[in-house]
């Protein structure tokens, strides 16, 4: 078995610490995962109860502020935030039975909706795939960066 | 199954990474529809933004929409905009005739239905006369829906009583316009905003009714940082998130502030003398011609510390507005129902253009004064085409002979054969409706069962069995289907092709996209067939179709200021909206009324720059307009006021928007929203359940607490038919344009049990 093998090999070379190290991680994670609990007992109920609860399924900001604080921090501070383009006219809804496909990384075609001109224009003139989030990762950058609060860009004297 | 060690690991990473951002193990499927075949163009449905959409067609089907990347939108849409086509295939469309039998709405064919709404047209008239029917059109029918029905009644029935809902909406601004510079609609132009240095936004909440003229405001102010955005409103809105200075106000006492701005920009000398010197006459509330002298002492009364103790603003906040707005490189006004839902809308609205008018902030880019519109279409259709009832097409006025001969030779009428007694406008014609005196009435893609104020009242007039209502309505769950005793199924959005006008002048073609359902027919083919049944003259109605009317409104609207006779049908299928005055076809369309070299109607010889042509002698009107409060302000007994609006999710009365899952979704129902210092008095909480009443109504919301409301003031949205907040607004209206006050009435606000 390859697998065994190199199992085998790394314990040769590390020794203990390849138990060590990875019984390490999993205790961090739990008390992690505990803590969290504690912090927001409610709210990671909800969150879990995504397919079982529709009538707060429709206010992802709302459990998302708490459940994935950063994420939702980031929307909110972003352009889309401030424009109120919400969570769902991008990624769907849960249920998946909304007019949006439910889907973590939207399709291009949603994208377009609005912004099919730069789309268009990363295809013709820089011969990229039509993918936005491959260079804008979701939750960052131009997507959900802060918006209005950028340095103005220096403009040369001539 | 066995799965490997490997495998697990994999999967349990996966799962873990889900779990950690909230997000179950969901669809990952792509899009089943797949990239449309066609794309064809059109304007978004909803709100007087008018953006500029492409709907993507595979198979005879709409599968998806975008932005219009070469109207004035830039591509961009909203959310609401973004999510339409569930609306188009809800299955509660109505796709064909039904007859009310025995209290229920049970299918007809077009020859029944139609012979039904004619024989009792025709038998009203003839019993009572041509004053016991009525139109009640809307800001949403297309240009060509209104002009025609507008023409059937007035010139066919010599019926004047044809209204709309712009009356509950557009009305004080039309009412300003035409009293501060003698013609309707804005002189500026979106484009304004890419120049302004100042925002000046009142009575609007422009992030959530305008979105994407917010995001290009927002895009303003990126680009510029100094760009300063004052908003005054007694809410808190998502508006203000860009906002340099927010003002919150005593409800209904902006009139005293936007006189004391005038008072402060006279005495700090932040007038422009040669600009209202030259271009504009005073005048007192009734019209008396006045001097600048008098003005200033007309504001005496308005002094920031004077108008401090009415408004709630400090002085010094007044004051520095004033400077703001008057020393800008371009000041850009903005409002919405915030100022025209109001007893004196009109008034409010000249003394947004005083303020322009007195610094010389106007018909410059970026300068100038602009009302935003509720609808996708009141802007053009109802107000241009003459869908209102004291109105013929193009601004023409039914008291004015002049106007009523001018329509006659062009509508091939007998010399003085118009009615030239105006027709009832909106509240005065429910009320007759209630009174018994309207015995039929045309409903064409409105909800007044929902929308109208004190609703209650006009729902009881509605339900009078000796009425009959025809409705043209696209979804069988609207309110005002109850009331109906015919329904008549139209084509609906891109099921046929029409022209809508958004707030800045501009007029874009709606092309036709795809079939419409059933036996659903285009509006105008119903208006004229039935016109011939009630025994129109077929020589009054001789189109067969949308671009045929379209013709004849450029021409009769070609000797007016309102002259778009460039902006043909064929312009309209290439270009994605063109903005009149357009009098050619080479014309581009304009962007700044009423200045040499941008307005084809001001001559290029004219000797000044500024010709406000709309007034006989060319000037602009400062007006002198007192502070005056709301109808029915708060008092001992009814402590709160209660105010109304939209939400960004929810469209008017939701008979579209619900249809959208993910929109019903995150808006199902109304709520009340509170300040948190009074809810801790009464000892309410988020979720808690909150009885309101008026004078007219009781019922009861739940509370959202927080800051957006100033203390004193509770707000709920208007949007759900289940918790109409309409039967607890007040029917007062403006005494010039008959607009009803829906933003003010007192409220008693109280803790109600948990059902
Ligand atoms: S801003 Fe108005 S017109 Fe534009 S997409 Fe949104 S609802 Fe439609």
């Amino acid at each position: 078995m390859i697998q065994f093998d190199w199992f085998s090999r790394l314990r040769n070379r590390w020794g203990k610490w390849v138990i060590i190290a990875p019984a390490a991680v999993v205790v961090l994670a739990v008390i992690f995962i505990v803590c969290f609990n504690l912090a927001f007992p409610r709210t990671r109920c909800e969150a879990v109860k995504h397919l079982e609860a529709p009538e707060i399924a429709g206010d992802c900001y709302g459990c998302h502020v708490k459940a994935t604080p950063k994420a939702a921090q980031d929307w909110y501070e972003s352009k889309h935030g401030v424009q109120l383009v919400k969570c769902f006219v991008c990624h769907g809804q849960p249920d998946g039975k909304g007019e949006v496909v439910f889907a973590l990384n939207p399709d291009v075609g949603i994208c377009r909706k609005c912004h099919d001109s730069s789309v268009t224009n990363m295809v013709n003139n820089y011969g990229l795939e039509p993918n936005c989030v491959s260079c804008h990762p979701f939750h960052q950058n131009s997507i959900h960066h802060r918006a209005y609060v950028k340095p103005v860009a220096k403009k040369t004297i001539d | 199954m066995e799965i490997t060690r490997r495998e697990f690991l994999k999967m349990s990473a996966a799962g873990a990474a889900l779990m950690a951002i909230g997000c179950p193990v969901a669809a990952w499927a792509a899009k089943g529809e797949g990239e449309p075949d066609r794309w064809v163009k059109g304007v978004c449905r909803y709100c007087g933004t008018g953006c500029g959409v492409m709907v993507g067609v595979k198979g005879g089907k709409v599968v998806t929409v975008k932005g219009d990347p070469k109207n004035h939108n830039a591509g961009f849409l909203c959310l609401k905009g973004a999510l339409m086509t569930s609306v188009i295939y809800a299955k509660e469309r109505i796709t064909q005739p039904l007859i009310r039998k025995n209290g229920k709405l049970t299918p007809a064919s077009w020859d029944e239905a139609l012979n039904l709404v004619a024989s009792k047209f025709k038998e009203a008239i003839a019993q009572h006369g041509p004053k016991s029917v009525a139109y009640y059109g809307s800001g949403q029918a297309l240009t060509e829906e209104t002009y025609l029905a507008s023409k059937i009644f007035k010139a066919g029935l010599k019926c004047n009583n044809v209204d709309g809902n712009p009356r509950l909406c557009m009305a004080s601004a039309v009412g300003g316009y035409v009293t501060t510079f003698g013609k309707d609609e804005p002189m500026g132009s979106y484009d304004d905003i890419d120049n302004a240095s100042c925002f000046f936004i009142i009575g609007s909440n422009t992030s959530e009714c305008h979105p994407i003229l917010f995001r290009r405001i927002a895009a303003r102010k990126e680009a510029n940082p100094a760009t300063k955005i004052i908003v005054v409103d007694p809410r808190v809105t998502n508006t203000t998130r860009i906002a340099d200075i927010h003002i919150s106000f005593i409800p209904g006492t902006d009139l005293a502030l936007l006189n004391s701005m005038a008072y402060v920009i006279i005495k700090e000398e932040m007038d422009n003398p040669r600009f209202h010197g030259a271009y504009c006459a005073f005048m007192d509330k009734e019209g008396k011609p006045q001097t600048f002298e008098d003005y200033k002492k007309f504001l005496e009364d308005y002094a920031p510390e004077k108008a401090e103790k009415i408004t709630g603003i400090p002085a010094k906040t007044i004051k520095e507005v004033a400077k703001i707005f008057a020393q800008s490189s371009a000041t850009m006004s903005m409002w919405c129902m915030g100022i025209n839902q109001r007893i004196q809308g009109v008034w409010a609205n000249n003394l947004i253009h005083n303020l322009h008018l007195l610094t010389g902030q106007i018909g410059r880019p970026g300068a100038t004064t602009f009302s935003l519109t509720g609808q996708p279409n009141a802007c053009g259709g109802v107000r241009d085409a003459g869908g209102l009832s004291h109105m013929l097409p193009a601004g023409r006025l039914i008291a004015n002979k002049e106007h009523r001969n001018q329509m006659e030779k062009l509508w091939g009428l007998p010399e003085d054969s118009l009615n030239p007694e105006p027709g009832l406008p909106t509240i005065a014609l429910f009320e007759a409706l209630k009174e018994g005196k309207i015995k039929a009435m045309l409903i064409l893609c409105t909800n007044p069962a929902q929308s109208l104020p004190d609703v209650n009242r006009y729902r009881e007039a509605m339900a009078r069995k000796d009425k009959f209502i025809c409705l043209i309505e696209v979804f069988q769950d609207a309110e005002t289907v109850q009331f109906a005793d015919v329904v008549l199924a139209p084509a609906f959005w891109c099921e046929r092709d029409g022209v809508y006008g958004c707030s800045e002048r501009r007029y874009a073609l709606i092309e036709k996209a795809i079939e419409p359902p059933g036996q659903c027919r285009p509006s105008v083919n119903i208006l004229v067939d039935l016109a011939k049944r009630m025994g129109v003259d077929p020589k009054l109605v001789p189109y067969n179709n949308a671009a045929d009317i379209w013709d004849e409104w450029r021409a009769v609207a070609k000797p007016t200021v309102y002259n778009f006779w460039g902006i043909t049908r064929e312009r309209l299928r290439k270009e994605s909206g063109l903005k009149w005055p357009c009098p050619s076809e080479d014309h581009p369309g304009t962007n700044i009324r009423y200045v040499r070299g941008e307005d084809p109607l001001v001559p290029p010889d004219h000797p000044t720059k500024y010709f406000f042509y709309g007034r006989p002698d060319g000037k602009a009107v400062i007006w002198f307009r007192p502070y005056v409060g709301c109808a029915e302000g708060p008092d001992s007994e009814y402590s709160f006021v209660l105010t109304t609006g939209r939400v960004l999710d929810q469209w008017h009365t939701s008979t579209m928007t619900g249809k959208v899952p993910e929109i019903q979704r995150s808006y199902p129902k109304a709520f009340v929203e509170i300040n948190d210092k009074d809810a801790k008095k009464l000892g309410i909480q988020t979720g808690d359940h909150v009885q309101l009443e008026t004078r007219r109504d009781k019922m009861v919301f739940e509370a959202r607490v927080g800051e957006v409301c100033r203390p004193g003031l509770v707000f709920v949205p208007w949007f759900d038919p289940k918790l109409l907040i309409n039967k607890l607004t007040i029917n007062a209206v403006d005494p010039i344009s008959k607009q009803p006050e829906f933003k003010i009435c007192a409220v008693k606000v109280s803790k109600a049990a948990k059902a």
